[in-house]
C-alpha cells in the first residue's frame, strides 16, 4: 500500500496538480491576507469567489473572450466586497455577518440568476467552449527541461498570475505607502486616524483588494479548473483561504506555504482515492486537522515570545 | 416611555428590512417570470391558504421545518451572545444526528428510555467538542471562527468515513446505516404522513428553557454582560474564560440535540452525505431574533415559510426555489445593520427627549403654581 502511495507521490503529474490546485486557494488566502492586515475579517470570500466564478463563465460566454470573462469575474468580485464595505462600514453591521450573508446569498442566488439570464439549472455545462476557458501556456525554455518543465510549465495563465501576485501582495503590503496605511489601519485604527490617515478609505481599498483577488479566484475555478461553473465548484475553498491566511500569520509568502500545504493535501486525495484500505475522507480531513494545529503552534510561539520579552524586561529592570 | 418608542422602532424597522427584501424579490420575480402576480401569490399565501382553504398539510410542513433551526437558532443565540463567532454548529447538527442514529442502532434498550439516550448522547458529544475552539480562544486565543469552520469539514469527512466503511448497510443501493430501532424513532406529532414529531414540542420548550436561562439566570447574565463589555465583565469579577467556554459548550449541546433530534424525528436511519446547512440557517434566525430565545420560534417561522413559499412558488411557476437564500440574505443583512434607519431612530429619540422635557417643565410649572 505505501509502495503504491509513493509511486504515485513521485510522479511528475502529482507535483503538476499541486500546483494547479493550490492556485484558486492562493488568490483568496491572499484576499484573506490584504483584508486581514486592515483588521476586515472577510468571511465572504467562499461566496465571492462562487458568484464572481458564475459571471466569468457568462461574461466570457455572452462574449466569447476568456480575458473578458476573467476581468468580468474581477469586476463582480470587486463590487460584492465594496457592497459588504457598504454594509459593514456605512451601516454597521458586524463584517463577520456581512460575510455570512454574501454566502447565504451565493448559495441559492447563483442558481437563481443562472436561470434568470440563461434558462439552465444548476451548471453552465451547455455554455462553455474550449475556446472561452482561460489556456495554457508553455514557457519557451523550461518547458524542454526534463521533469521541472513538465511540472512548471503548461499551467493556465491564472496560475502563473496567482504566484506572481504573492510577490505583488508582498510589495503592495510592504513597499508602498497605501500598503503602510493598511497595516497601520489594521494595527490600530485609532492612532491611523490621529495621524490623519482616513480609516474608511483604506477599508473600503483593502476590500475591494480582497475582492478582486477572490474573483480571480472564482474564475479560475468556473473557468479553468472544472472547466464549467456548478454550485459546488468552489466547494468551502474560501474557508481554506482563511484558514491558510492563519497558518501563514497572515504574511503572503506564508500563506503560500500554507496554501500550498492544502493542495498537497487535496492533490494527495484525488490520487489515493482508488487504493485499496485508504480511506479518501480521512486524508481530506488532514488539511483542516493541520490548519488547528497550525493556528494552535502559532499562539504558543506567540505567547512564549510575549513571556521571553517580559522576562528581559524585568531583567533590565 | 422612551423604551416603548423603541421597541415600536425596532418593529418598524423589521418590517422595513423585510419589505425591503420582498421588494427586491418581486422585481427579480418580475424581471424573470411570465406571470408574476401568480408567482407572488404561491410565495406568499399559498404556504398557508390554497384553493380558499387553510392547508394543515402545508402548515405541518412548516412546523417540521422550524425544529432544527429552532434548536440551531437557540445554539447560535447562546453562542454570539458571548461575542464568540463559532460556526460549528453547522458540524454539530450532523454530528448530534449521526452519534443519535448509531445510539439507536446499536444501543437500543427496546423502550422508549431509547430517544432520551440518543438525543442526550448526540449533544453531550457536541457539547465536549466544542470546549476545542472554546479553549484554544481562551487559553491561546486563536480565532474560533477559523478553528470552528475547520471543525466542521473535519466532522463531516470522518462522518462519511465511518458512514461508508464501518456502518453502511451494505443491502442497500444508497449510502446509509442500518435503520435504528422503532423505539428510537420519535413519534408523530399529527396523524397522516407529514414530518412534524414531538421533536417540534421539545423545540418549544428548550426555547422557554434557554430564554429562563439567559435572561434569568447569573450564568445568562454573565454571558451577556461578556459579549457586550469583555473588559467591565473582568473588572466587576466574572471568569471571563470559563462564561466563554460555557457559552460555548451550550451552543454545541443545543445544536448536537437539534441534530439527533431531526435525525430520529424525519427519518428512520442516518443517510446524510453533506453537511445539512442547519447550523447556518441558525445564524440568520439568530439574527433576525435579535439573539434574543424568546424570539427565535417566530424567526424560525419566518424562515421555514419562506422556504416553503419558495418551493411551491417553483413547482407551480417559472421561478427557482433558490430565490429564497436571496431574500433571506437581503432580510439578513438590513436586520444586522445597526445604522440602517439611524436617521430616524434618532428623530424617535430627539422627539422622546422633547416630550420627556416638555413633561417636566410643564410638572415644575405646575409646582410653582
Amino acid at each position: 500500500m505505501l509502495n503504491e502511495i509513493f509511486s504515485l507521490i513521485f510522479h511528475v503529474d502529482f507535483f503538476f496538480a499541486i500546483f494547479r490546485i493550490t492556485a484558486p486557494i492562493l488568490f483568496a488566502a491572499l484576499a484573506a491576507v490584504v483584508a486581514e492586515k486592515a483588521g476586515v475579517v472577510n468571511i465572504g470570500l467562499d461566496g465571492i469567489m462562487l458568484i464572481s466564478g458564475l459571471f466569468g463563465t457568462l461574461f466570457s460566454y455572452w462574449t466569447q473572450s476568456w480575458l473578458i470573462g476573467v476581468v468580468g469575474a474581477m469586476a463582480i468580485g470587486l463590487s460584492l466586497a465594496l457592497m459588504m464595505g457598504f454594509f459593514a462600514l456605512k451601516l454597521k453591521t458586524d463584517i463577520i455577518l456581512a460575510g455570512i450573508a454574501i454566502n447565504t446569498m451565493s448559495a441559492g442566488g447563483t442558481i437563481f440568476l443562472l436561470y434568470m439570464f440563461t434558462g439552465e439549472r444548476g451548471n453552465t455545462s451547455s455554455l462553455t467552449s474550449s475556446n472561452i476557458l482561460i489556456p495554457t501556456v508553455e514557457i519557451p525554455g523550461l518547458s524542454s527541461i526534463p521533469v521541472l518543465g513538465d511540472i512548471l510549465s503548461g499551467h493556465s495563465v491564472l496560475t502563473y498570475v496567482a504566484f506572481i501576485l504573492v510577490f505583488f501582495t508582498w510589495v503592495l503590503l510592504y513597499k508602498t505607502s497605501v500598503g503602510l496605511q493598511i497595516r497601520a489601519v489594521g494595527e490600530n485604527d485609532h492612532a491611523a486616524e490621529s495621524v490623519g490617515i482616513s480609516v474608511l478609505k483604506i477599508k473600503y481599498i483593502a476590500l475591494g483588494i480582497s475582492g478582486i483577488l477572490s474573483g480571480m479566484g472564482g474564475a479560475f475555478m468556473s473557468m479553468y479548473y472544472s472547466q464549467s461553473w456548478n454550485t459546488g465548484v468552489v466547494a468551502g475553498r474560501g474557508f481554506i483561504a482563511l484558514a491558510a491566511q492563519a497558518m501563514g500569520h497572515g504574511e503572503p509568502v506564508g500563506t503560500m506555504f500554507a496554501s500550498l500545504l492544502f493542495g498537497f493535501a487535496q492533490a494527495l486525495r484525488t490520487k489515493v482515492s482508488g487504493i485499496q484500505g485508504v480511506s479518501s475522507n480521512l486524508i481530506s480531513a488532514m488539511p483542516y486537522a493541520v490548519t488547528i494545529l497550525g493556528l494552535v503552534l502559532y499562539a504558543l510561539s506567540t505567547i512564549n515570545k510575549a513571556k521571553r520579552k517580559k522576562a528581559q524586561e524585568q531583567k533590565k529592570d | 416611555m422612551n423604551n416603548k418608542r423603541m421597541k415600536m422602532f425596532e418593529i418598524i424597522r423589521g418590517a422595513a428590512a423585510i419589505l425591503v427584501a420582498l421588494l427586491v424579490a418581486s422585481i427579480l420575480i418580475f424581471i424573470c417570470s411570465d406571470k408574476p402576480f401568480e408567482a407572488l401569490r404561491y410565495m406568499l399565501i399559498s404556504p398557508i391558504f390554497s384553493n380558499g382553504s387553510i392547508s394543515m398539510n402545508s402548515i405541518y410542513t412548516i412546523l417540521a421545518a422550524m425544529t432544527p433551526i429552532i434548536f440551531t437558532g437557540l445554539a447560535v443565540c447562546v453562542m454570539f451572545s458571548s461575542n464568540q463567532f463559532n460556526m460549528f454548529g453547522e458540524g454539530s447538527v450532523m454530528l448530534g444526528g449521526f452519534i443519535a442514529a448509531l445510539l439507536g442502532i446499536y444501543f437500543s434498550t427496546g423502550t422508549y428510555l431509547d430517544i432520551i439516550i440518543c438525543v442526550l448522547g448526540g449533544a453531550i458529544v457536541c457539547g465536549a467538542l466544542m470546549y476545542i475552539p472554546a479553549i484554544l480562544k481562551v487559553k491561546l486565543g486563536a480565532s474560533e471562527m477559523v478553528c470552528s469552520l475547520m471543525m466542521n469539514y473535519i466532522v463531516m469527512y470522518v462522518i462519511l468515513h465511518f458512514l461508508l466503511n464501518v456502518f453502511a448497510d451494505g443491502s442497500k443501493g444508497t449510502i446509509q446505516t442500518y435503520p435504528f430501532a422503532a423505539t428510537a424513532h420519535i413519534p408523530a406529532l399529527v396523524p397522516g404522513g407529514s414530518k412534524l414529531s414531538w421533536g417540534f414540542i421539545v423545540a418549544l420548550i428548550f426555547t422557554a428553557l434557554v430564554a429562563l436561562f439567559m435572561y434569568r439566570t447569573r450564568w445568562g447574565y454573565s454571558i451577556r454582560m461578556v459579549g457586550i463589555n469583555q473588559s467591565f465583565a473582568k473588572y466587576s469579577g466574572m471568569k471571563v474564560g470559563g462564561i466563554v467556554v460555557l457559552s460555548q459548550v451550550i451552543g454545541g449541546i443545543l445544536a448536537g440535540m437539534g441534530g439527533a433530534i431531526e435525525v430520529l424525528g424525519r427519518f428512520d436511519t442516518f443517510l446524510w452525505r453533506d453537511l445539512p446547512g442547519y447550523g447556518w440557517t441558525g445564524i440568520t434566525v439568530a439574527i433576525l431574533a435579535k439573539n434574543n430565545p424568546i424570539f427565535v420560534p417566530i424567526a424560525a417561522f419566518f424562515i421555514a415559510y419562506l422556504n416553503r413559499g419558495c418551493t411551491m412558488m417553483a413547482t407551480y411557476c417559472d421561478v427557482p426555489s433558490e430565490m429564497a437564500d436571496i431574500i433571506q440574505a437581503v432580510v439578513f443583512l438590513f436586520f444586522a445593520a445597526e445604522q440602517f434607519l439611524a436617521k430616524y431612530r434618532q428623530k424617535l429619540v430627539v422627539a422622546g427627549a422633547k416630550e420627556e422635557i416638555a413633561q417636566k417643565n410643564a410638572a415644575a410649572e405646575g409646582g410653582k403654581a
